[in-house]
């Protein structure tokens, strides 16, 4: 078994590498890129050669290329050592034409130009566009060098930086010795409460290990995962983040900052990373913090997207079986009798009527009849408001679940086993119960890790109509947006889920049925 | 046994006689005449509501190819009139005079409801038929030969497990960018993976009747292999595959509805597209019937294909026609 299961999650991981790879083929080489400037207000007011070098910075951030422009490349090879700063100063200038630079320049733009298209680079000079003596607005020279990322190094750094170990050399500068301390009692609580915590000073996080009152109570910071950083949809933070971070407006509470201040704030002083130069940078960073771990994140009082999905999610699974696997066993057990075929209206009219419609009837039903609130209010919170979405979820679920359960109960019904028993004299009722259900129940097991996980990614439509904020449309958003990084880091999230759910299943349905096994041996 | 005939007294010819062997006779057969067309359409008219339902169809079919060729609807006919829209059936009727268009009343841009309703079903019905025809053509044959091929299967699940894991909404918006947003686009973005899973579906029943007796007796006095697909195969599937069309014509309405409600879908104005733009109207006391109507329209639709092809499919099972 155990042999086995390896063999299926290296499979997995092999088509989802493959299923990333397709997905980074269709965002970065078959979408034309000039559709982001479409919706970007800069773009328009950039003129002549900066309008290009604008491009290609937009189209770098946006991780499509490499870009590197001459004065960068001089700045590297100036902290590399190879020239010093008054050599960069001298040929940092270059002319407004190639015929316009002095010698040494020459010497340098010819350097750059071989040493990137030996990398595969393309190299670009714009002259300037003159009017008279003055350059145009925006017609100042330009000299770069770019290339497409190629497809297989962007899959491997992708997936090679996905996982990020925090380490004590990961920081740049720090005041004091690098290293992990452990304390009992946890800085942040005024370090009289008894709370361990490992703190480290040189890596990225501060609080390595922590202790709070949310769920899961201990937190790490030593591995994080990092599935990829948006540019439009969450400026700058990494989409897992993005789908786990909490939402809705600050909560204030008393925070100990490092210097010994107290004062309301929504600071979550675990959340701090390390920022260069930020300590010296502001005078409120020096009232609050004693070194460059400045960059903090707020705590707030709702839930995650993520945790907005799984929550309605959740429920509604629940719902759909709790419902759905009883009502189908009746169904079946009064073949043809009044419930079976109200089921089977219910079961059609579910298949039958598109989602939209019914999630719109659900909603005008539950609004008007029942007074329940239609739209999801963060701000308001309370039960109520997770009612309308939770059902809504549910009844196609328990539609499927009815419709599967009645066939395989039907199906089983007929084989020699439940004949057997009925000739030895069972009640009806022992053999549904007994018999029947435990062998129906096999093929429906399959669909529950599925079902679980699947709460995570949340519901377009429903989030949608009753506007939740939820995890459900982060796709949609991103692919609105052009949002490359989230598209692939969804993607990866996905198709993760599908294939621990695959193999979940798979190991739950052999647990349950001793009579299925995986390996040819076992039988 | 003989023993005791002779004490009987009974002489041998009366017992048994002998009787020529006819040619001609031979050639008849003694069971009653079977064809299984006209079993499956017996079977399937003998419920008096599958005529009901028959005929909301024809009914439905009609508004929907019919009647938009015998009208001439202009969506920008009462553009530039402001009193002309987001009127209710009572007022549209007072302002324009009674017309057949107008017993709905009119949409936000003023064109009328109900001729609306009919062009977007036009445009959504045939994109669910072409759709399924292509998919279920493909599907079956290459379900087909995905069941009978071992080499073939190891190759398309791996094939299947990738496609199944690429978001389905990612592939159809960038083959709409890539494109444009038409109906051919959209046909070829339902399509392109479409069929992946009715040829998994149709792979698995293969596989569960493959390797019964009768076809192994089949084979084993040499039946080519297409010829067992075509003669043993193939009839046994055909209500499944007639049951399966049922859920997929409906379900590509459905998902056209669902892309249009994401803001994905076509540019023409198709049911989803009319559903989508009507959405504000939901809220608002007086408009609702913009929005209800075409929804309601909608699944009407979905429901009587459905429910035809479900019968359809119930008819089609040789086992029914007893």
């Amino acid at each position: 078994m155990g042999k086995y299961l390896i063999k299926r999650l290296l499979h997995g991981a092999v088509s989802v590498i493959i299923v990333v790879g397709i997905v980074m083929v269709m965002v970065y080489s078959m979408l034309d890129r000039s559709l982001i400037f479409g919706a970007d207000p800069n773009f328009v007011r950039q003129t002549s050669n900066t309008r290009t070098t604008y491009t290609y910075l937009k189209w770098e951030e946006y991780g499509y290329l490499d870009y590197v422009t001459y004065q960068d490349w001089l700045g590297e090879i100036t902290r590399n050592g190879e020239i010093d700063e008054e050599t960069r100063t001298a040929v940092v200038g270059f002319g407004r034409k190639p015929e316009n630079d002095s010698e040494q320049v020459a010497e340098y733009v010819a350097k750059f130009t071989e040493y990137y298209q030996s990398q595969g680079y393309q190299v670009v000079r714009l002259d300037a566009k003159m009017n008279g003596r003055m350059p145009v607005k925006g017609g100042q020279q330009a000299l770069f060098a770019f290339r497409d990322k190629p497809l297989v190094s962007r899959i491997v750094k992708y997936f090679t930086s996905l996982v990020y170990i925090d380490n004590i050399h990961r920081a740049e500068e720090v005041q004091g010795e690098r290293g992990l301390t452990f304390t009992w009692h946890d800085p942040a609580y005024g370090g009289e409460k008894l709370s361990p915590a490992i703190l480290g000073n040189g890596t990225t996080h501060k609080y390595l290990l922590y202790m709070d009152d949310q769920f899961p109570f201990i937190h790490q910071n030593f591995a994080t995962i990092n599935l990829g950083t948006s540019y439009s949809v969450n400026t700058g933070v990494d989409v897992f983040e993005t789908m786990t971070k909490s939402q809705g407006s600050y909560v204030k509470s008393t925070v100990t900052y490092p210097t010994g201040l107290v004062e309301e704030s929504a600071d979550d002083l675990h959340s701090a990373t390390y920022m260069q130069g930020s300590h010296e940078a502001s005078e409120l960073n020096q009232a609050r913090f004693t070194d460059d771990y400045t960059n903090i994140s707020t705590a707030k009082n709702g839930f995650s997207k993520m945790g907005y999905s799984f929550v309605i999610g959740i429920i509604s699974v629940v719902m759909a079986y709790v419902l759905g696997l009883p009502i189908g066993l009746l169904m079946a057990r009064h073949k043809e009798g009044l419930l079976d075929k109200l089921g089977t209206i219910y079961i059609i009219f579910i298949i039958a009527v598109p989602s939209l419609a019914y999630i719109f009837a659900f909603k005008a039903i539950g609004t008007t009849l029942f007074g329940l609130p239609g739209t999801f209010d963060m701000e308001l919170g309370g039960r109520a408001m997770f009612v309308l979405p939770v059902i809504s979820l549910a009844l196609p679920s328990v539609a499927n679940l009815m419709k599967w359960m009645r066939r395989y109960m039907i199906d089983q019904m007929n084989s020699d086993y439940v004949k057997f028993a009925r000739s030895g004299g069972l009640s009806e009722g022992e053999i549904f119960t007994k018999h029947i259900w435990k062998n129906a129940a096999i093929p429906i097991v399959h669909g529950i890790p599925g079902s679980v996980l699947g709460a995570m990614t949340g519901a377009i439509i429903t989030e949608r109509v009753y506007s939740v904020p939820g995890a459900g449309n982060l796709l949609t958003e991103a692919i609105n947006k052009y949002d490359n990084g989230v598209i692939v880091g969804v993607t990866l999230f996905y198709a993760i889920l599908t294939v621990v759910s695959i193999i979940l299943g798979d190991i739950l349905m052999a647990t349950v049925d001793p009579r299925i096994s995986f390996t040819s041996k076992d039988r | 046994m003989d023993h005791d005939l002779k004490n009987l007294g009974i002489p041998e010819e009366k017992l048994f006689s002998f009787h020529k062997h006819s040619e001609l006779e031979s050639e008849k057969i003694t069971a009653p005449r079977y064809s299984y067309w006209q079993s499956v359409f017996r079977v399937f008219f003998r419920k008096k509501i599958n005529i009901a339902i028959l005929t909301v169809l024809a009914i439905v079919i009609a508004f929907a190819y019919i009647y938009p060729a015998v009208t001439d609807f202009d969506p920008y006919k009462n553009l530039l009139d402001p009193n002309a829209k987001h009127l209710s059936p009572a007022q549209a009727i007072e302002k324009f005079g009674f017309s057949m268009e107008y017993i709905l009343g009119t949409s936000g841009s003023g064109k009328a409801t109900f001729d609306a309703i009919w062009n977007g079903a036009q445009i959504s019905i045939s994109l669910a038929l072409i759709c399924a025809a292509i998919n279920m053509t493909v599907g079956v044959v290459a379900g087909a030969i995905w069941g009978f091929s071992k080499k073939v299967d190891a190759v398309m699940m791996e094939v299947y497990n990738v496609v199944a894991n690429v978001p389905y909404i990612l592939l159809i918006s960038v083959l709409v960018l890539l494109f444009t947003a038409s109906f051919w686009t959209m046909v070829f973005a339902l399509t392109v993976t479409g069929w992946l899973g009715i040829a998994y579906f149709i792979r698995t029943q293969v596989i569960i009747i493959r390797d019964r007796e009768y076809n192994l007796a089949s084979k084993c006095l040499g039946t080519s292999t297409i010829k067992i697909a075509l003669k043993n195969i193939l009839p046994f599937m055909t209500s499944v595959i007639v049951t399966l069309l049922a859920t997929e014509v409906p379900s590509y309405i459905s998902y056209e509805v669902f892309l249009a409600f994401i803001g994905m879908g076509i540019s023409d104005m198709s049911l989803g597209r009319l559903i989508y733009e009507a959405q504000p109207a939901m809220v608002t006391p007086g408009w609702e019937l913009e929005f209800w109507s075409p929804v309601a329209v909608t699944a009407i639709i979905s429901v009587v294909l459905y429910v035809v092809g479900q019968n359809l499919g119930d008819a089609s099972d040789p086992r029914t026609h007893l």
